[in-house]
């Protein structure tokens, strides 16, 4: 026996022994594209359950790359969540579901570009992602253009779905404007007639300032002053040190590494104590609570989810959900995070297009007018589908209706202290489609 | 008002002493080696990341500031070595392109390696001061004071150590000081080192105001990118004065114009810099 398994007989032929003939290479090279093509030929995972089902390849753009990744990581997990789920119960109308993920690594631009090439190339049927507002913003034309149904999973600028609606675009979860009809009376009733609102100083951040401003004010309050700081400053305390005179509470309005820094720093020049402590959920989503640690107790926010156990979330769907959800986090981050609504409002919105497609009898993107027919008015009812609670998809700019939960951190913990029921969140529409 | 200067004062100083020393680092390291590297905010992130393992594991915030910037440095020097030592004499937009290509590498790896919920680095101390209408953090003097003893440090060291005089050689002739014995390419390793401790001892510091996550690196690279061309390309004691001036600026700027145009301040500088003295405003004027 030989020294070294390259000098045996056997591989004599196969390991390169200083001579490289035509004949070798030929021959290596065509074994070398037999080996591959055989690859290519073993069926992907779903061929085995579903035959050969031609699958509904259903696009999703996340920022999974870039200062946004943080967020898009975790909203893909929620849309994986799902489509895992519905292939493991047989698909839609017995397909399967094929993912197509793109990367728009936080760019406009490429967001732009990958929703063209999942259009053009990979040929889409629909869309469900979306993460940062200007990124859906950008894409919403591509889709209206190649009559793709776009099913947002996060994006929450309000104008996705008043000024700047399309007939191809569904929003299946919140917005600000009904974010702050149902906050505004417990705000003006419960924390202070008076308040000074901070925010995220691009299109999401200006479009919740104004709907609080607008609803603080119709519950009997009065905004005092506003504070727009730019989008991912790292050092904020310039401008919060500005911040003061008399007023009852201070509203934030941040998501991701903003709402860190403004929790952070809010709290180290004494603002939170100063004043009633309130703001939009996503400042105290459970991705943020590690980084935020105790300067964020008292907090009280809206959101429409909040990762607890408790009622109304005490429910066998919401369960399994949960579970699942903290298994697949776990995966991505050895913390172990709690869900957030990210994960949420994909989980969701994959399932409200699979039952938009079962209602339709969606085959491709042919028959998306009959996909957009199925969804407008669309009632999702609570159960396995949709853990969070019933929600309407209204008709009119394809906006959601669901509940709210008004919550406070307490021992670092989301604690429900309000359910403002789906009726109480209605704002009026306000969308023309073209 | 006056109260508000003062205010804005004080957080102008303290927010300018980090970005210097997360300048000193960089410019540091184009003064001596002529690398513009793109991958200093990713050293900055993952210093914090580094604090945060050290913190968990001995409890010891000044473990963690000290066992960063250690690991940080031997992960520069490494990088120098495989990366940007074979780069040496061509073309400077190689190692531009270098630096980003790593910073891309480092910041996906930080993703993937921790995740993306970001970390809390508990601060060493949690009391405040009155301060007119505002509490000021003491954690803030402490940093300010840190930074400015580290860059101290260094400008003791670079003055008057014996390696510091070798750098300070291989600043002025590279030739010449390896004509002289001076091992040249250690002289760089050890440099992008130095830049690379000072990177994470920032992102230790900086940590407990804005929580650990992967991207913190970008909110605080083109601020230094600015300062050091504002202080002069390489100039070390410029880049201190240009961090203090553009922070001290756009404190002031808050007072009267909103937050997203005081920020535009530090890119008016920059560009009238560029335009009427292109080798900074803390160097002399060439003759």
């Amino acid at each position: 026996m030989a020294e070294r398994w390259q000098d045996e007989e056997w591989a004599k032929d196969l390991w390169y022994s200083g001579k490289a003939t035509r004949r070798k290479f030929l021959g290596l090279g065509a074994a070398a594209a037999g080996a591959l093509g055989a690859t290519l030929l073993v069926p992907p995972p779903w061929r085995e359950a579903f035959g050969q089902a031609k699958p509904y390849k259903i696009g999703t753009l996340q920022p999974l790359s870039g200062a946004g990744a943080a967020g898009g990581k975790t909203a893909l997990v929620g849309t994986q969540m799902a489509v895992d789920r519905i292939n493991k119960a047989g698909g839609i109308n017995g397909r399967p579901i094929e993912l197509v993920i793109a990367d728009y690594e936080s760019k406009p631009d490429v967001g732009r570009r990958k929703a063209e090439k999942l259009a053009v190339e990979d040929k889409i049927d629909a869309h469900q992602g979306g993460f940062l507002s200007n990124v859906c913003l950008a894409c919403m034309p591509v889709f209206e253009e190649h009559k793709i149904v776009n099913m947002i999973g996060v994006c929450l600028d309000t104008t996705i779905t008043t000024s700047k609606c399309s007939r191809y675009t569904f929003r299946s979860f919140d917005y600000a404007p009904a974010q702050a009809v149902a906050f505004a009376p417990y705000l003006v009733g419960k924390m202070g007639k008076k308040w000074h609102i901070a925010f995220a100083d691009y299109a999401w951040g200006q479009s919740t300032r104004d709907a609080y401003a607008e609803q603080i004010k119709k519950a009997g309050g009065e905004v005092v002053g506003t504070t727009g700081i730019p989008l991912g400053t790292a050092d904020m305390t310039p401008f919060l040190s500005k911040i003061s005179g008399a007023f009852d509470g201070f509203f934030g309005i941040f998501f991701g590494k903003d709402g860190v820094t403004i929790g952070n720093q809010a709290f180290d020049l004494g603002l939170t104590k100063k004043y009633r402590w309130a703001g939009d959920g996503a400042i105290a989503e459970a991705t943020n609570l590690p980084a935020l640690g105790n300067k964020i107790e008292g907090f009280v926010g809206i959101n429409r989810y909040v990762p607890v156990l408790d009622p109304p979330l005490n429910t066998p769907h919401h369960k399994k959900f949960f579970d699942d959800a903290v298994a697949r986090l776990k995966q991505i981050d050895p913390s172990g995070p709690l869900p957030d609504r990210y994960v949420q409002a994909n989980f969701e919105a994959m399932n409200a297009l699979k039952v938009g497609i079962q209602k339709s009898g969606f085959q491709g993107r042919a028959d998306t007018p009959k996909l957009i027919a199925a969804l407008e008015g669309l009632e999702m009812k609570e159960g396995d589908d949709f853990p969070q609670g019933d929600k309407t998809l209204r008709k009119d700019d394809h906006q959601a209706f669901l509940r709210e939960f008004i919550f406070e951190i307490k021992d670092g913990k989301h604690r429900i202290v309000e359910v403002v029921p789906k009726e109480k969140t209605v704002f009026p529409p306000a969308c023309k489609f073209a | 008002m006056a109260e508000q200067l003062l205010i804005q004062l004080l957080i102008g100083l303290s927010s300018g002493m980090i970005l210097a020393l997360v300048a000193s680092g960089l410019t540091l390291i184009f003064g001596i080696m002529d690398v513009v590297n793109f991958a200093h905010g990713e050293l900055f992130m993952l210093g914090a990341y580094m604090g945060t393992t050290v913190l968990v594991t001995t409890g010891s915030f000044w473990l963690a500031l000290l066992g960063a910037s250690v690991a940080i440095a031997l992960l520069g020097a490494a990088l120098q070595i495989t990366t940007l030592r074979p780069l040496v004499g061509r073309d400077p937009l190689t190692t531009i392109l270098a630096t980003f290509g790593i910073s891309l590498v480092l910041q996906n790896y930080a993703l993937w390696q921790y995740g993306p919920v970001a970390r809390k680095i508990q601060e060493p101390i949690t009391s405040q001061f009155q301060f007119f209408h505002i509490q000021f953090p003491w954690y803030r003097i402490v940093i300010a004071i840190l930074s400015a003893a580290i860059i101290g440090a260094l400008w003791l060291f670079l003055k008057y150590g014996k390696y510091g005089i070798w750098i300070r050689a291989t600043t002025q002739d590279r030739i010449m000081a390896s004509a002289m014995g001076i091992p040249v390419p250690l002289v760089h390793t050890a440099v992008f080192a130095i830049g690379s401790a000072m990177a994470a001892a920032s992102g230790v510091l900086f940590g407990p105001l804005v929580g650990v996550n992967h991207a913190m690196g970008l909110d605080w690279i083109l601020k230094a990118f600015i300062v050091v061309v504002v202080g002069g390309m390489g100039n070390l004691g410029g880049s201190i004065l240009a961090s203090l001036f553009v922070s001290l600026l756009e404190a002031f700027a808050s007072l009267w114009v909103s937050p997203a145009q005081a920020v535009i301040v530090s890119f008016v500088v920059l560009i009238l810099t560029l335009l009427f003295r292109p080798t900074g405003l803390f160097v002399p004027t060439p003759k």
